[in-house]
């Protein structure tokens, strides 16, 4: 017995603790993308999985963040039903929504390092606002840049038309996601893991 | 909602990996192709497919239905163009023949889905991905799978207990934001939880991997993904 | 054995436990009582490395925790409140695999230990079920299962009972009864010793970070007066 269980190479306390988290956080996303609000500009209906990819950044950093995503995608690729309106499978991955999807790590590990400036997690709460909007700013961008972008190619759409149809329509919506992301940072409620 | 079902299908029968990859080869093909011949042959290969996984084409469109919402919408915004004529047919069809084919990479993935255990996708992971980030990946995967139910009534509670207290009269920021510092840290609490229940249980980067063995059946199916694959350069 | 020798312990310069001394037997059965706050699961949780002395000692079977912690974590199998938020997959038996796996036995003893570990919770040939779908008692038992694969001479139990009804309390005691006949040690951390106190060698009660009472069941009845836990009528 002693001699295998000598070889047993424990993950260590706090990338637990980490992974915990953001896998929990990937499952919720999941949970979100069922969850569809009515949205008067938009064909199907808008969730908040945006929103939450935002506070995967502000608060699991860049790597965790990322990793939660990758995990979000790695989840739904597979058959988990995390995908928006419960699509599950390799397709959305690859389908319109491609994307939007492959953005989401980049958004999250983007905003994790702005915010946090570097792999070293600080209390989001603490970072002067101006950082924090600039950094949900330039996610909803890459985002936004990378869905439309693809959606254009892939379906043989004029770049304006993929605006019209996967962008503009959720401008004020994105707007919203971001305000609430800004608001439960600087409640101060939700603590980073301190390392 | 599409999910995995027992059956003993071939399909439930093949190794994830060459289920993957077969629909990483039929992928490449449909995305590099939009003429209407392609089409139909690749409309026949996937129709064999869902066929193997026994999957019902109204039941795969039904998982999809959003997604078909905006596949319908591309070629009428393509087909749109301000001045005269106003409507370009032309543009219009080259874009239904380019959604045509998400759509069948769509409904060969639903095949997968409905075909594959997480435990075997799980093993997939761990033996495809070296090292620690497969390792990862593989748990947190499972994870994802183990939470969703959970997570699923957290929320409901949240949204109950918002209903309960007016939440419905609050602003749209205000709202959005509830709900996710609740959602966020109920979730947090779970994982900070799962995070010593999976160190009490020895959670280790060099654990014995999942079961997974090709079978006689593994090899004609890596054959077809590698000639769907090299398809995509006709 | 597991034993602690002086231990001390603060969380945020607060003493939380102070220079406990403690030697538990294997085979005892060992109730933890005491008011909320007066560091039971604080205790507990440096029986396996998830918490580590300020100073002091803790060795199980003679050796320091803190120079084997995989022998510690496999020795002394360990369940907490919210048995919901300890599973890490979706399905009975790919849990259960969980800590054997992380231990890199072989696959054919892995299934051996899971069978023998749903066998000792009474959830025999259940491997396949949703945990999902389990009632809350079966979730404990499954969690006290996922402890029991690692072949354990101890478990751990904090507040097993927590949002459990009478029923289902009574299917875990019954378990936890009959694993102590067969020879593994319990340390059972609870508020209300109503039931248990029948079943225990031991009762150690806390107050403060310090033990003020270590007595067998009939002389602690007594003793535990005035420190708020529920005991049985005399
Ligand atoms: N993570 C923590 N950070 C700071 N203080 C803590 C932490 N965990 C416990 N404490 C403090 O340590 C003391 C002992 O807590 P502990 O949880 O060990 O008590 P307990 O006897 O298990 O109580 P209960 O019956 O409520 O479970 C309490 O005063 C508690 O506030
Ligand atoms: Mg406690």
């Amino acid at each position: 017995m002693a001699t295998h269980e000598s070889t047993v190479d424990l993950v260590e306390g706090d990338v637990v603790r980490q992974f915990a988290r953001a896998a929990v956080l990937a499952a919720l996303i999941g949970v979100l993308g069922a969850i569809q609000i009515p949205y008067p500009l938009s064909p199907a209906p808008i969730t908040l999985q945006v929103l939450f990819v935002f506070l995967a950044g502000l608060v699991l950093g860049p790597v965790w963040g990322t990793a939660s995503m990758l995990l979000y995608l790695a989840a739904g690729a597979v058959g988990a039903p995390v995908f928006s309106g419960w699509e599950a499978g390799l397709g959305p991955l690859l389908g319109q929504t491609g994307g939007f999807l492959w953005s989401y790590p980049l958004a999250a590990g983007l905003i994790g390092l702005v915010v946090h400036r570097g792999t070293d997690l600080r209390d989001p709460a603490s970072v002067p606002l101006p950082i924090v909007v600039g950094a949900l700013v330039a996610g909803t961008v890459l985002v936004y840049a990378m869905g439309t972008g693809y959606a254009a190619w892939l379906l043989a759409l004029e770049p304006w038309e993929a605006i019209a149809g996967f962008a503009l329509p959720f401008i004020p919506a994105e707007l919203l996601k971001m305000a609430a992301a800004i608001a439960i940072v600087t409640s101060g409620r939700i603590e980073p893991v301190q390392s | 909602m599409l999910s995995y079902e027992p059956d003993g299908t071939l399909a439930h029968r093949l190794d994830p990996r060459s289920k993957l990859a077969i629909q990483i080869g039929f992928a490449a093909t449909a995305l590099a192709h939009t003429g209407l011949r392609a089409l139909a042959a690749l409309s026949v290969v996937a129709a064999v497919v869902l066929l193997v996984a026994r999957v019902s084409v109204l039941e795969a469109l039904y998982a999809y239905r959003y997604a078909l919402v905006f596949l319908t919408l591309a070629p009428l915004l393509a087909a749109v163009t301000f001045g005269s004529p106003w409507i370009d047919l032309e543009d219009g069809a080259t874009s239904a023949r380019a959604s045509y084919r998400v759509l069948l990479i769509l409904l060969v993935s639903a095949a997968y889905v409905r075909s594959t255990p997480v435990r075997a996708s799980r093993a997939a992971i761990q033996r495809t991905i070296p090292g620690k980030p497969g390792q990862l990946l593989g748990i947190g995967v499972a994870l994802v799978f183990r939470f969703l139910p959970v997570l699923q009534a957290d929320l409901r509670t949240i949204r109950d207990a918002m209903a309960a207290r007016l939440g419905d009269e609050r602003s749209a920021v205000d709202r959005a934001s509830t709900i996710g510092i609740l959602g966020l840290s109920r979730a947090f609490d779970r994982a900070d939880r799962l995070a010593l229940a999976m160190q009490a249980r020895c959670f280790a980067w060099n654990p014995t991997l999942p079961a997974l063995s090709l079978s006689r059946l593994d090899y004609p199916a890596f054959a077809v993904a590698v000639v769907l694959a090299l398809s995509a350069f006709l | 054995m597991i034993e602690f020798r002086s231990v001390s312990y603060a969380f945020d310069d607060v003493n939380v436990l102070e220079d406990v001394s403690l030697t538990i037997d294997d085979g005892e059965f060992v109730l933890f009582a005491g008011a909320n706050g007066s560091g039971k699961t604080t205790l507990l949780r440096h029986c396996n490395g998830l918490l580590t002395p300020d100073s002091g000692e803790v060795l199980v079977d003679e050796t320091p925790v803190s120079e084997n912690l995989v022998a510690a974590r496999s020795n002394v199998g360990m369940v907490f409140q919210h048995p919901r938020d300890q599973f890490v997959a979706a399905t009975v038996g790919a849990d259960v695999a969980f800590g054997p796996e992380n231990l890199g036995l072989s696959r054919q003893e892995i299934d051996r230990r899971v069978d023998a570990a749903l066998e000792a919770v009474n959830m025999a040939g259940r491997e396949d079920e949703r945990i999902d779908a389990l009632s809350g008692g079966e979730q404990s038992r499954v969690a006290i299962a996922g402890a029991l694969a690692m072949e354990p001479t101890h478990l751990v139990l904090d507040e097993p009972f927590t949002g459990l009804d009478d029923p289902a309390k009574r299917s875990v005691l019954e378990r936890l009864e009959s694993l102590s006949a067969d020879g593994t040690g319990v340390l059972l951390a609870t508020h209300d010793l109503r039931d248990v106190l029948a079943l225990a060698d031991r009762v150690v009660a806390m107050r403060d970070g310090h033990i003020v009472v270590d007595e067998p069941p009939a002389r602690a009845r007594e003793a535990l007066s005035g420190l708020e836990v529920r005991v049985p009528e005399a």
